[in-house]
Formats: structure tokens, C-alpha cells, sequence
């Protein structure tokens, strides 16, 4: 029988780093997923599985198993993500956030194309783009990955309520983004 | 009648039950509205990593963890240096704190006034902007050198590494170094290009000697990927022309 995560986590503190290959072979694909999904670039998604299994690792002896083993990672790879995109904030700031997407629209002749095509796309990468670290990862867990609201608060170290808040600042700049494809009224 | 506000019509579309909504049809209007919206943004799709992803994450991953392992003996040892170290320090201190106050005689204000102490050569914020960029800039030398180096190798079975490896461990203590006090400078260019470099010196320093064809490739390709040989050359080149402009500016 497959031992759990919480038996090899014991085993990894008894000294036994095969028991840790075995975890970073069950856990690095999604903790990938969820990595790109915030990162939004494949290098950067590797840095930060690299990064949040250095860090679980290092954190293993105050691993008190309340949360699952997936919770615990994923928490610890949606705060190196955060790490990581507040470093990149800098430089992405200038180039996202310019996109004129009025202009999109009216070079297109027919709006379900627009809606559906490649410039929707990049009107949601750019409201993506906009949005706070904290933001950006509420919505992606919530609209994306379908997490219940009290986890993303407690891996964004929020109240509910402020998960909440977070979420609607999130959905009201997609929206103002989009606005242009959708003509609906904010 | 109270209407929903926007957060709640928001939070209805995520699941959260609102008895609202079962009476008052401009409430379901405005969401059906904001459901078109987001009904339409799917998960952008991620490229799924290679078949063998998970043991080339424990590959890398094995490297930093046995480096760690040496960090932390090193760390230990040096723990027990420095407390041996502060209370020699701290003996002599008060040897010659002693001496001083037994020989010295006091010191007026007027003869404090003739006297002025000069300033040390690197006390001002440009003076030390200028040191930060000339080390840096060496710094950045060091590394394109090691990474062209690196990515101009032959992938093949045993690539012997070491010369790379150790210059990459001394760069790495002083990467950290740079980009702590280059972002407490504000420096932000250079702290990001440093931040970029970092995982990848610690991936250097902590390879094994030898290195297999798939490991020199998985090196070559994440030099490549984040385009640092050139990120390297253009920040160099902007932190030469910058401290050579601070050199030429009189010390304020």
C-alpha cells in the first residue's frame, strides 16, 4: 500500500530524503499548475515548484499536519509565486498595462470573433496584468482552480471577508477590461 | 427594496446563496450579466511539463538540498566562530578601552572644533551607489563568463563542471549580498537581474562535478529561457556608464 503524505512526511524527518523524492514526485506537477496559473510563464512556474520544495522542506519539522500535505505545499507555493511576481512587478507594470483594446474592437468586423479570439485573451492577461499579487491569486483560485473562499483566505493569511473584497476588486478590473468585448455598463 | 450590492451579485456567481435573488429580477439581471462575463474566462491553459517533469524537479531539487545540508553544517560551525570570535573582540575591546581611558586626556569642544574628522571616503549615498555599481558590474562579468561558458559546452555524458561550480558558489554568497543592498539603494534594475540570477547560480554551485548530457541541456535551457546572457550585457552596460557618470558628479 502507498504510504500517505503525513507517514513520509515522518520518514523525511527521521532523516529519509527518498521519502521526500517520493512527495516532490506526487505533488511537482500540480503545484506546477497552480504556479503557472499565478506566474503566467513556464521558467518562472519551475523556479517557484523548485523554490516552494526547498522551503516545504526546510519547513517540514513545523508541519503539524492540521492542514492536508497538498494545502500545506500549495499555500507555500502561492506565497513564492506572490514572492516572485512582486519582484517582477516592476518591469511588468510598464508593458501589460498599455494595451489599447478599444482599438481591438473596432479593427475587427465581427465581435464574436473578437470575444472569442486571441484578443480576449489578451485582454484577460492584461486584467490579470492589473491586478495586486493577492488579487490576482483570490481570483485564480476561486474562478480557476474552484477553491472554497475560507482556503484562499487562509493561504493568503486573510480573513473570509477580505477574501471576499478581493475577489469583487479582481472581477470589477476584468470587467472594466473587458468591457470593451462584452458593451456592458460597469 | 434593498438590492444586491455588486460584491454580493459577485460572490452569488462564486456559489454564496442570496434569498435576494429568488424575488427580484433586476438582481438576476445583473447577474446573468456579470455571468456572461465570466462564464467566458477559462483557465488559461497550462503547458503540460515533459512526461519525466517530476524527476527532473527532484534532479535540481536533490542538488540545493544536499547544498543545504552542507550550509547548514557550515552554518553551524560558523555560529560557534562568531561566538567565539564577538567574545575576543569583546575582551580586547575592553583591554584597550581601558588603556584609552587611563591615557587620553579629555578633549575640549574648542580643540574638537579645530579638529575636524575627516569623512570616510565612502559616506555619502553617491559615493556608495558608485561602489555598489563598479562591484556589481565585476559581478555581472563574473557571471556572463560562466554562463556563456556554460551554454557554449557540448552536452555529453561527465561533463566535468567544477571550475564553473566553485566560482559560482563564491558568486552566489555575494549575489545575495548585492541584491539586498542594491534594493535597499533602490537600484531596481539591478536587484531584479540578480533576483533572476540567483536560482540559477545555486543550480550551478550545488551540481555535482560531473554532469550528464540531460543536465547540461536542463542548464543550458533555463540560461536560455530567461535570456540572462543578454539581460547580463545590457544591465553591465548601463551600471558601467552609470558609475562612471557618478564618479564624474563632485561628492555632495
Amino acid at each position: 500500500m502507498e504510504p500517505t503524505d503525513l507517514e513520509l512526511v515522518e520518514r523525511v524527518r527521521g532523516g529519509d530524503d527518498d521519502a521526500f523524492r517520493l512527495l516532490v514526485e506526487r505533488h511537482s506537477r500540480s503545484l506546477y499548475r497552480t504556479a503557472f496559473r499565478i506566474t503566467s510563464n513556464a521558467a518562472d512556474a519551475d523556479d517557484v515548484v523548485q523554490e516552494t520544495l526547498l522551503r516545504a522542506y526546510r519547513a517540514l519539522g513545523t508541519y503539524d499536519g492540521r492542514a492536508s500535505f497538498t494545502t500545506w505545499a500549495h499555500r507555500i507555493a502561492v506565497n513564492c509565486s506572490l514572492d516572485l511576481l512582486d519582484s517582477r512587478k516592476r518591469r511588468d507594470a510598464k508593458i501589460e498595462a498599455t494595451d489599447d483594446l478599444s482599438d481591438a474592437v473596432a479593427h475587427d468586423a465581427s465581435p464574436e470573433r473578437v470575444v472569442l479570439g486571441t484578443q480576449m485573451q489578451r485582454a484577460i492577461a492584461s486584467a490579470l496584468a492589473t491586478m495586486s499579487g493577492n488579487e490576482r491569486t483570490a481570483f485564480v483560485l476561486r474562478h480557476f482552480e474552484g477553491m472554497p473562499l475560507e482556503e484562499i483566505g487562509s493561504i493568503l493569511g486573510i480573513k473570509t471577508n477580505a477574501t471576499k473584497n478581493t475577489i469583487f476588486r479582481a472581477v470589477t478590473k476584468l470587467r472594466e477590461r473587458l468591457q470593451p468585448f462584452t458593451g456592458s455598463a460597469i | 427594496m434593498n438590492h444586491l450590492t455588486q460584491e454580493d451579485i459577485v460572490l452569488s456567481y462564486y456559489g454564496e446563496r442570496f434569498a435576494h435573488l429568488d424575488t427580484c429580477g433586476e438582481c438576476r439581471a445583473e447577474l446573468a450579466r456579470i455571468a456572461a462575463i465570466l462564464d467566458r474566462i477559462e483557465a488559461p491553459e497550462v503547458p503540460e511539463p515533459a512526461a519525466d517533469y517530476e524527476s527532473h524537479v527532484w534532479q535540481r531539487l536533490s542538488w540545493r538540498l544536499r547544498g543545504e545540508k552542507k550550509r547548514a553544517r557550515r552554518m553551524e560551525w560558523m555560529r560557534w566562530g562568531a561566538v567565539a570570535a564577538v567574545i575576543v573582540i569583546a575582551f580586547i575591546a575592553g583591554l584597550l578601552w581601558n588603556r584609552r581611558a587611563q591615557q587620553t586626556p579629555v578633549m575640549t569642544p574648542i580643540a574638537r572644533g579645530l579638529a575636524p574628522q575627516a569623512e570616510p571616503a565612502a559616506n555619502t549615498p553617491q559615493q556608495r551607489d558608485r561602489i555598489l555599481l563598479v562591484v556589481v558590474s565585476d559581478h555581472f562579468d563574473e557571471s556572463e563568463r560562466i554562463l556563456v561558458e556554460l551554454t557554449n559546452l557540448k552536452p555529453q555524458e561527465g561533463t566535468d563542471i567544477t571550475p564553473e561550480r566553485h566560482r559560482a558558489e563564491a558568486l552566489l554568497a555575494s549575489n545575495r549580498l548585492y541584491r539586498r543592498t542594491a534594493e535597499d539603494r533602490g537600484q531596481e534594475t539591478v536587484a531584479t537581474l540578480l533576483d533572476d540570477l540567483e536560482p540559477l547560480l545555486m543550480q550551478i554551485a550545488h551540481a555535482p562535478s560531473r554532469l550528464s548530457a540531460d543536465e547540461v541541456r536542463d542548464i543550458q535551457k533555463r540560461v536560455e529561457a530567461k535570456g540572462l546572457v543578454l539581460k547580463l550585457r545590457v544591465v553591465r552596460a548601463n551600471v558601467r556608464a552609470t558609475a562612471a557618470a557618478t564618479n564624474q558628479q563632485p561628492n555632495v
